[in-house]
This record gives C-alpha cells, structure tokens and sequence, in this order.
C-alpha cells in the first residue's frame, strides 16, 4: 500500500447533472476500499437530472473513519467535469495546494442560454482557476470522449487524468478494477480507452 | 415622457410600455395591429395578452397600436395624414368627394351590412389588380371574428355584413406582410385600424407596410367585446355566428344581431357593459386614416354614405360608378350636418377621456 | 441497485447508507417492505426490491407512507418483521396511525426508518423528523455511518420485538447517499409463518392505562438501549469541552477537534440512541464537564432534552455553561459541517481558527462570483411539464382574469422556477394543491373573480389527492383541475406508482388510471397531449370559460427521460438559418429566452438559433412556438 498524500485525503468530484459523476466517485471507491484503504464516499443530489451542479466527495484515509463532508477549505484535489463548476466550488473548498483537474468542455447554464446570465470567456476561465489552484491540469475530456463515440465517457477520462496527477495512492490497474465491478465485460473496452487516454493526456 | 427625460432614461421596452399603457389599463380594442408581429403577443378568442416581456427597447408593436396614446394623440393623426399628403380636417377628416350609394349586385342581396358598398369596391379592387388580396372579417372559431385574406369576390362575399365585435383582424394583415411576397395588400378597417394601418405603411422599420395599397374604412362609433357578446347572446338564448349586427337609430333602443337562425333583438342596456372601454378613447368616427370609408346612409336603409378621402379612394368609387357596379346620389345636407355633429361629439368625448385619464 | 443477498457474509464492500439499511433489514429477517418514493429515502426500498425474490419477501411500493407503515404493522400483527421507510415529509402523512400504533403496541419486530433531508437538498422543507419520537414516545435510533446503518437495522428488530413496539431509525440525506466500506453479516435461514390469533386484538382503548403501558416499554426500551454499545464516549476523563453529538456530527466534531488540535482537551459523548436517552450515561458525563456543546441535524432535540435533564440535576451538578443552537454558537438551520462545529468550538475554547487563509477565500470567492452564472434548475429537454406549462402560461393570459394556478410535490415544483415560467403560485405538501383550490373554488360568492388551476401529478393524485378532489366535487368547487401524467414518479427516479400498472418488484399489478376514478365520482376527464400545444390550449381555454363546477384535464405524456429509455423521441430538428429571425423585433430569441429548452442554443456569433444535438431529444414541441417557422421537425428515420 503507497503511502497517502494527505489523510485524509479529499477528493471532490464536481460537474453537472447526466455527467455520470456518481459513477466515478463510486468506481473509484470501489478501487481504493479494494486496495485497502478506508474510504468514504459522499454523493449530493437531489434534482440532479434537471441540469443543477452535483457534487461528490471521496474522503481516504488509512485508518481513520471520515465523515461525508470535506471539510471546509480541505480539498486536496477537485475533479471538474465542466469547467465553471470547479470555479464555483473552490471559494468553499479550494486550499493553496488544491490540485484542480477540470474537464474543458462547458455545458451551459439554461440561463446562460437564455441570455439572463453570460458564460465567461474560457480563457479567462483558465486563468482565473489557475490563480486559485495550487496545480491546475486543464483536460479536453470530452472531446476524447467524442473520439471514443460517446461524450458520456468523459468522466472515465477525467478519472485517467486523475490517477496520472499523482494525487492518488493507487494506479490505472486498480481503478480499471473498480470499472469492472461496475461495468459488464462487453463495455469494458472503450471505458479502459478512455481511462488510458486521460492518463496519456496528463503525462504526456 | 418629455423627450429630455427620454434621453436621460434609458428607453422603456416597446412591449412594456403597451402594456403599461394599453393592456393593463384595458383600452386595447382589439385591432390586432400588434398582433402576428412576433410571438410575445397573443391572441385568444378576441383577447390580446403579452405573457412574457420581448426585452426589445424599440420593437414596432407600441408604434403601431392606434390606443398608444404618445404626448400628443392629434399631433400624432396629423402626422400619419401628411405622410400620405393629407390633412387632418375637422372633424370628419379629409373629404375629396361624398356620396350616398348602394351596390348593385345581386349576389350582394341581403348579405351586406347595408347597401353593400364595401364589398362591391373590395371586389372591384381585387378584380382591377389594384390589390391582390385583401385582409377582411368573418366569424370564427366560438363565433368570435377574426381576420381573413381573400383573393376573390367569392372570399369578399362570404365575409358580408359587420360583426360588431373585436377579434384582432389585423393580425392577419400583419402575417400576410410576413411572407416573403410583393403583391399589393387591401384591408377593410374600423377607424383604430385605419389608424394602424396607416402606422405601417409609414413605419420606417416596417418596409413591408408599403405594400398595404388600400384601406376601405368603416364608420364606427364603438365596438363590443367578442367574449362578452356570446355572454349576452347566449343568456338571450341566441344560437350561431353573427353574421350582421345593426344599431338602429333611436328611438329603437336595441342591438340587432342576424345569425343563420334569424333576428333578434338585444336590448341596449344589455350591451353597455359590454362595450371596449378602449373606445370612449378613439376620436374617429368615419375611419379618416381610410382612402374611402363607408357607413350608414341615415334613415335610408340599404343605402351606404361614402367619403373618398384620397386620390385611389375616388378612382375606385368612380370607376365602380363608371361600372355601374354601385349607384349613388349626393348626400342630404341634413344628413351631412348630422354626421359632421357626430363626428365631433365624438373627437370631444375622447379628448375629455383622455383629460380624465392624464389628470385623474 | 442491486440484489443485497448476494453480498458475502464478513467481506468488505462499498455500501450506500440507504443499501446498508436494506442489508441490515434483511440480515434481520424482515418479511415485509413497504414505502412511498421520497429522496433522500428511494434506494431503501428500490434495493429490497431487487434482494425480494431471491429473499422470497414481500416488497411493494405503496400509494403513501401511511398505507406502507399500516400494512408493515398488519404482518407485525402477525408475528413477521417487517418496516416502512420514508423522507421527512411521509413521518408527518403517517402520524396519525404512527400517534395510535404507539398505544397498541406490536408483536413481530416493527420499524420506521425516516430519511430526514438537512438543507432541504431534495425537498420542500427542511424539518426534523426525530420529534415522532418525542410525540409517540418510541425508541428512536441514529447511524453515523453505513456499517452503523446495518447494525442499528439488525438492533431496532431486536429492540422492537423486545418492547413491543414501532422502533424509529433516522437517517438524513448525506448518510442514505454515502457510500463506505460496509462487513455484511448472516442472512436468516428460515422464517416463521405468519398467524394472527382471532382471539388477540390490537387497539387503543381504554386509553389510559395503555398509554400507561406504552411509557413503560418506552422505559424497557431505555435500558436494552443503554446496554447497546451505540452510545459510546471518546476523549479524557475531565475535558474542557464536552461535545454532545449524535450521527454525522460526531464524526464531524472529531474532524472538528483534530482540525483544532484540541483532542486532549475536547470529549465527544456520541449517542446512537437518542431517545430515551440514557440518563446515567449522559449525568456521568456531565458530572466531569462544566462546558458542553451540542452538535445534531436539524433541531436542537439532543440539547433541549439534555438541557431538561441537567435542570431536573441542577442541585447536584451545579452551574453549567451549554452551548449550541441555543446560543447562537450553532445555526438552527442548514446542516452540519465540520466548519461549523471547528468554529463553534474555537470560539468557546478561546481560539482563533479559519478554514484556510482569508486572502485565499477573498480572491476565489471574487473570482467565482464574478464568472460562475448560476446554474438554474430546468425542466429536461422533451419533458412534457415544459409544454404544459407553456400552454398554462400562454392560456391564462389570453383568458386575461389573472388566474391563479396551485401546485405540489413532484417534478412539477418546477413550475415555480424560471422553467416552468413561474406559473405556480403556491405548492406546500403532496395533495396540497388540490385542497388550496377546493378553497379558492369556493370563493366566486365573496367576490374572488380570478379562475383556478390545479396541477397534480399521477403518482401524487393517488397519493394525497383524492379527499381534496372528493371535497371539491361534494361541495361544487370551481376550478381546473390539471393532472400532469407522465406516467412515472419521476422525480425520486421513476419508481412505478399505481396508474403504471406494474409493482416495485416489476411484476403486473392492477393498472389504476385517473380518468376511471374521475369519471366514477362523475367528473369526465379530457385527456389531452401536451406535447400538441394547441389542442392543449384549447382543451385548457375551454374548460376555464365553462361557468361552473370541477373540470379535470389529463395532460398526458410520458416523462421524456422514460421515453428515453423506450428508443427516444420521434423528431430530429434542426434551425432554419435563412428564416430564423434570432434578435430583431418579431422574434428576440424566443425559443432560448422566453421558452428556455436546453435542446435550444443561441449562436450569438451567427446572431440565429441552433439545435444543441446532444442535449435535444427530438419532442418537437419548439417548432410549435417559432414564429418564423424556423424550427423544422424531420422524422428521424428519414434523416438517418
Ligand atoms: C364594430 C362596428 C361598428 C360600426 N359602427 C357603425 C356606426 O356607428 N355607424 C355607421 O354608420 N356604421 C358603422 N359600422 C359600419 C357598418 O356596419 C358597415 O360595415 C358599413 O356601413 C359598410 O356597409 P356595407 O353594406 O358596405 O358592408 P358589407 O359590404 O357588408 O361589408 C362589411 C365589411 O365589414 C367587415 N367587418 C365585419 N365585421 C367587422 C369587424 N368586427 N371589424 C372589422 N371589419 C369588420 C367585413 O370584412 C366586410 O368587409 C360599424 C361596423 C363595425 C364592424
Ligand atoms: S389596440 Fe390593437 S395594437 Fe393596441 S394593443 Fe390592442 S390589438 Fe394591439
Ligand atoms: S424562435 Fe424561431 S425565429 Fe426566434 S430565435 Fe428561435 S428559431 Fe429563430
């Protein structure tokens, strides 16, 4: 067992409803319990299919049972699959060294839209994540998603990308052992694609 | 609004503003002037609304509504006259030439409103090639009227006889000037709708207008509202569409309404209620924003008074005359006397309704 | 989910809190299951459902909370486990029979679990479903985690059949929707048939003396409880701070101590069972405190009931500082977190302590304020309440009486929000709208002028609906009653209901429809498609001009997500650049602005309207409210 980072260490997964971020919290818990690790896994969601921000936390500790909640200010690492979703939750939960990893793909607010609301310029957008994160790893998740045939695979990607930061105690084998609890055989081969090729973006 | 203060402010939206002044207040008359412009107005059964707000500061909507009052509601007919090289006489308008008349067709023969004149010019003007289609009312859906396009004397023959209620006909004017088309446009119009039309055809923003070729005015002292009119008619037992509505005059005291099934009566108390309050606002009794308009020839039943008001107007009564599609003799001074007094009873009561309204 | 009897006996694996409930209900023996959908409880009884046949138990979805806890109580009655479970708002549509099980006890073990929703994060209220406890005098259980979710389950039966009464496990939101490593136990291996004495009844009268009964198995119930384990003390001996904490928040609070590194001057007394309290454990504690905290979700229960007990031992203990919501330390309402509890405690211990260094807050709170736009909440794309309440909207307008339209729970409580174009104007519990509009019905005679409109959604008309629409045609209210059936409860993830036809286990059952029942009570009901805008208006404008008396409309289309699932939407659509007019006078956006489908982009470069491929479904209701006839509809099978 590699030794972790942080313990606990805090990961939260941020994005959109239909993003599948559940699924990817829930793989990797799966994968860090496996590895022996003692974890908790918190999910909001409520009217999460009608276009509302959803959150997840995975909370790893060696030994240490962790509530639900990150701690205010306590993330370790924020995996966004929409970008403006990882602005919105770093005033709560962003450090100095928070290590952000966002998807670069925008899904628009419906009042964005609608034209109530505007979508900041994604330049800015970076720049600004980028004065608040300690690390900031900007992946085209989606567009590899597409690449695969499906933008839904995009936080398979992320959950790639994740594993290259370093952040994690445990490897593209374990995590892709976590899939299969999740997923049967025949869809295993573009999720393992999609997984390699988060991890290929960020190491590469 | 002054217009230092306008510049000062930023511009109200053009929708927000004809509802402030319009629709909240309750002096839409249901022209459909606005109507078929964009889809932030509706209408329904006779009813105008604007659920949503169109975030526009300068759409043509408010322009166009003849009930939008502006600083200075006689300024604004004078205006709308000399663009088309007219003045704005007191108090029947510009007059080239007056008559009495009646059509002579007998494919008319007691369908028309009262000698028929409307539709033999309509007619004529759709035949001539002067327009291509013309814009009218018929009942509709619930019996309430709506506005339709016609191309022939049949179309022109089936909307006979005047419903004396609102259903947004314009509308249909509007839509028709929406199509990507060139063929000139007639409309037959009360007096708030030859106001409007005569909005379009100089509205800078609204090219399509230009199309609009000629407007058949129809005299109009007030109208009634659609929903309301099924109301009374329905507690008075009376069954189908309206296809003519009469108020003769006193001492009678009634409206009488034809439908398929035959006549009745409606006594006038009745319908009161009932009446656009928007009207007690509208100053113009003969349509003076009309090329021609047509009403009733006084104590002459089957006879209409005409008024040609512009250059296209008396050509096509003449060449109708010439025709021998319409007969016509002059009108009785005493007649003329009467109408012009009418005329101005009306201009001053809405002058003082709006006084009321302004200072009250 | 997934079937839960397959899990391995003493192997870890990652269970949400609601799965673990299921387990530990299973481990327990339980025969019967019984609930109404309602985040954050659904994956209860969802993954029961799924464990029913291979647990050879019965599971079933029930009209409303109080049907499922009666029939729970009815296999009690027979000697089986069995348990109903619910969100917040189901405790209080069960309490009249909960208020009268209390007094005539039980027989086989009997337990109520409520998902109680802090921040109300999928609800309409945020309230404090522990208080039954308090009112009905039952014994009441709180997890802190998931492996505690199954033992507390496994526990509550015993202490049920102990007692002789309903036993209630509380869980909130965050616990049901996380997921931690959880070691399953045994699974029974037979159970006892169920029979019912004809000679044994199971009443409240005389009530007195029984209810003189019920004090007493609450008593029994105190120290079965006290022997638990589930109340446990952690910290020194003397501590400077006594924190007082029951589920999540004593996990926080240990967060909370360590964040401040106070752990060897802060206790946590952690209770697991918190009513009745354990006298002994807690005065034991507070002999050796002078300073004591509070932390729970949602009300102060623990501190009101413990702060009662100290005055009732004022003499012995002396003068006492408490702190919590009563003071101000705590809010009384949100829920818990550890920056909360950490600031809380730094306050009363004199330190200085924040979350991370105000510079850093400042700058990214400036930061996303300035760029995050709010994410509203929106209808689906396709979804037929859009359409509904597009033809709501656009009818009552042209109507022009300024009707008013009353609401409920269900997807539909969207109407108040942008998406539904605020066309609601109240919504309160299940059913509420309809009873709202029986009244408003009534008052045309005092001078009310403005129509009425009531929409309900199927799965809630059965649910709470039908007094107020009896009520209604009884006393000849007037209004519109709309009934918005999209054939699914969808918004607690399409669980079936009883016009569905189908049970919670997927097997067929009795299709009850809306129209039948309103016709029995002889109402006719017009059944209209809101996906056809215009036969809807008409349907709606019609219904509001007939002068008297109760209409029913059943607006009828499936949920748009369900019809995903059955090969999708008819429709590809596309934007007809040439005739879209995008920002001028006779359009202005009004597909992205005004009717707001999130199918629908604005290209603000090419200044026209687009079609977003991924996002739209294919419904086709948007080429009905384009004025230019700019949307087009191809089949899709024509376009492939
Ligand atoms: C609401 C209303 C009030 C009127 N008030 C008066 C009045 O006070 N004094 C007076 O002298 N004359 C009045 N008239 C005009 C009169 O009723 C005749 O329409 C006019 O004299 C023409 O007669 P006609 O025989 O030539 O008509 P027809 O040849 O029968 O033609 C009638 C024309 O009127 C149109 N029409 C019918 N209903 C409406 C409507 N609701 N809105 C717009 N157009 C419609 C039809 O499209 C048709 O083209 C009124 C008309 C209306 C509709
Ligand atoms: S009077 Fe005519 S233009 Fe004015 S609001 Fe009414 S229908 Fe529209
Ligand atoms: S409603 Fe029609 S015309 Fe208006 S922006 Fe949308 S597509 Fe274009």
């Amino acid at each position: 067992m590699s030794d972790l980072v942080h313990d606990p260490l805090n990961i939260l997964i941020t994005g959109v409803g239909g993003q599948g971020n559940v699924l990817a919290s829930q793989v990797l818990g799966r994968a860090l319990l496996a590895a022996g690790y003692v974890v908790t896994v918190g999910e909001t969601y409520g009217l999460s299919q009608r276009g509302g921000a959803v959150m997840s936390m995975v909370r790893v500790s060696r030994d240490r049972t962790m509530g639900p909640l990150i701690p205010e200010n306590q993330a370790t690492a924020i995996v966004s699959l929409e970008p403006l979703e990882a602005l919105r939750v770093l005033p709560q939960y962003g450090q100095p060294e928070v290590v952000v990893i966002t998807n670069d793909r925008p899904l628009l607010p419906i009042n964005v839209i609608s034209g109530q609301s505007s979508y900041p310029d994604l330049a800015d957008l970076k720049a600004a994540l980028g004065q608040v994160a300690g690390r900031l790893l900007w992946v085209p998740a989606t567009q590899a998603a597409l690449a695969l045939g499906s933008p839904i695979l995009a936080n398979v990607v992320m959950l790639g990308a994740l594993a290259a930061s370093g952040i994690l105690p445990i490897g593209l084998k374990e995590i892709e052992a976590g899939l299969a609890q999740m997923f049967p055989p025949a869809k295993m081969a573009p999720n393992r694609e999609a997984l390699s090729r988060g991890w290929k973006m960020v190491r590469s | 609004m002054t217009q230092a203060s306008a510049a000062s402010t930023p511009p109200a939206a053009c929708l927000d503003r004809l509802r402030q002044e319009v629709l909240d207040p309750g002096l839409c008359v249901a022209c459909g002037a606005c109507l078929g412009l964009c889809p932030h107005l509706l209408l329904y059964d006779g009813q105008v609304a604007a659920p949503d707000p169109c975030g526009l500061a300068d759409g043509r909507c408010i322009d166009l509504c003849p009930q939008n009052p502006g600083p200075d509601p006689r300024q604004r007919r004078a205006g709308l006259q000399a663009a088309r090289g007219l003045g704005d006489e007191a108090p029947l308008g510009p007059v080239r030439r007056a008559w009495w008349g009646r059509a002579q067709a007998a494919d008319l023969g007691g369908r028309a409103q009262y000698g028929g004149v409307v539709s033999a010019l309509t007619a004529l003007a759709l035949e001539q090639g002067l327009i291509e289609e013309a814009v009218l009312t018929q009942a509709g859906q619930r019996g309430t009227p709506e506005g339709v396009r016609v191309r022939d004397r049949e179309g022109v023959l089936a909307c006979a006889g005047s419903i004396y209620a609102a259903g947004g006909s314009l509308q249909a004017l509007n839509q028709a000037l929406a199509e990507p088309a060139e063929h000139p446009l007639g409309v037959v119009a009360l007096p708030c709708q030859s106001l409007a039309a005569a909005a379009m055809g100089a509205h800078p923003r609204y090219p399509a207008g230009r199309r609009l070729k000629l407007v058949i005015g129809l005299f109009c002292t007030m109208n009634l509202s659609a929903r309301g009119l099924r109301q009374v008619l329905g507690q008075a037992g009376v069954e189908g569409a309206v296809t003519r509505s009469d108020f003769p005059p006193p001492p009678a005291g009634v409206l009488v309404v034809t439908t398929r099934r035959g006549v009745s009566e409606i006594p006038l108390e009745k319908v009161r209620p009932i009446t656009l309050k928007g009207c007690a606002f509208c100053p113009d009794l003969t349509a003076e924003l009309a090329d021609i308009s047509v009403g009733a020839a006084e104590g002459s039943p089957g006879w209409n008074t005409i008024i040609a008001r512009s250059r296209t107007g008396q050509d096509l009564m003449e060449l109708a005359l010439a025709k021998g599609l319409v007969e016509a003799k002059a009108v009785p001074e005493e007649s003329w006397a009467h109408l012009t007094a009418a005329a101005a009873g009306k201009r001053a009561r809405a002058g003082s309704a709006r006084e009321e309204i302004n200072h009250g | 989910m997934a079937d839960l009897t397959k899990l391995a006996p003493g192997a870890a694996v990652l269970l949400q809190g609601n799965e673990a409930i299921a387990r530990g209900a299973l481990e327990a023996g339980i025969s019967l299951a019984a609930a109404y959908p309602g985040n954050p409880s659904s994956e209860i009884l969802e993954s029961l459902a799924d464990s029913a046949d291979s647990a050879g138990i019965h599971v079933e979805w029930s009209a409303n909370e109080k049907v499922a806890l009666e029939s729970a109580a009815a296999a009690s009655f027979t000697g089986l486990r069995a348990m109903a479970s619910m969100k917040q708002n189901g405790v209080n549509v069960a309490q009249d029979f909960i208020c009268n099980l209390n007094i005539s006890g039980v027989r086989g073990g009997l337990v109520l679990v409520t998902c109680d929703d802090p921040s109300g994060i999928s609800s309409t209220n945020e309230q404090d479903a522990r208080f039954i406890s308090r009112l009905a005098s039952l014994p009441l259980l709180e997890p802190a985690t998931p492996e505690e979710c199954l033992a507390m389950m496994r526990f509550a039966f015993e202490l049920s059949e102990a007692i002789g009464n309903l036993v209630v496990l509380r869980s909130v939101s965050r616990l049901s929707h996380t997921r931690a490593g959880v070691v399953p136990g045994e699974l029974p291996a037979g159970r006892a048939l169920p029979y019912w004495d004809p000679k044994t009844r199971w009443f409240t009268v005389p009530v007195v003396p029984r209810h003189q009964v019920m004090l007493d198995k609450l008593a029994r119930a105190r120290s079965i409880m006290a022997a638990s384990g589930f109340n446990r003390y952690q910290g020194p001996d003397r501590p400077d701070l006594l924190v007082i904490a029951s589920a999540s928040s004593a996990l926080y609070a240990a967060e909370a101590r360590r964040m401040l590194d106070v752990e060897g001057r802060v206790g946590i007394l952690k209770l697991g069972c918190t009513w009745p309290l354990d006298e002994d454990m807690i005065l034991s504690r507070l002999e050796k405190a002078s300073h004591v905290l509070f932390a729970e979700e949602i009300d102060p229960f623990l501190e009101t009931e413990i702060k009662a007990l100290y005055a009732q031992n004022a003499p012995r203990l002396g003068v006492m500082n408490f702190f919590g919501k009563g003071s101000g330390h705590l809010p009384l309402i949100g829920e818990m977190t550890p920056g909360k509890l950490a600031g809380a405690m730094a306050g009363i211990l004199g330190l200085s302590w924040l979350p991370v260094a105000k510079d850093y807050r400042l700058q990214a709170t400036q930061l996303a304020q300035g760029m995050a736009a709010p994410r509203d909440l929106a209808f689906c794309p396709g979804c037929p309440h859009r359409a509904s309440y597009w033809t709501i909207k656009q009818t009552l307008a042209v109507d022009g009486r300024q009707g008013i339209v009353s609401g409920d729970i269900g997807c539909y409580t969207l109407g108040l929000h942008p998406t539904g174009f605020e066309r609601v104007n109240s919504v309160h519990c299940m059913g509420s709208g309809l009873g709202v509009a029986s009244g408003l019905g009534q008052l045309k005679k005092l001078g009310f002028k403005q129509p009425v409109v009531c929409v309900v959604g199927d799965s809630t008309f059965f649910h709470a609906a039908l007094p107020g629409l009896i009520n209604a045609r009884w006393n000849r209210s007037d209004y519109v009653l709309v009934v918005l059936d999209n054939s699914a409860t969808a918004m607690t993830g399409f669980q079936p209901h009883p016009g569905t036809g189908v049970t919670a286990t997927g097997q067929p059952g009795v299709a009850v429809d809306v129209e039948s029942f309103c016709r029995a009570i002889g109402l006719p009901a017009q059944v209209v498609d809101p996906y056809d805008l215009g036969a809807a208006q008409e349907a709606l404008y019609d219904a509001l001009q007939q002068p008297d008396g109760l209409r029913v409309l059943i607006f009828r289309r499936v949920c748009a997500l369900v019809q995903g699932r059955r090969g999708g939407h008819p429709w590809r659509m596309s934007v007809d650049e040439k005739l879209c007019r995008g920002e001028d006078c006779g359009c202005h956006r009004y597909c992205t602005r005004v009717f707001r489908c999130p199918g629908l982009v604005f290209d603000e470069a090419r200044g026209r309207a687009a079609i977003d491929e991924v996002v739209c479904v294919g419904c086709g209701v948007c080429a009905q409210i384009c004025p230019a006839g700019a949307i087009k509809a191809q089949a899709k099978e024509d376009a492939a």
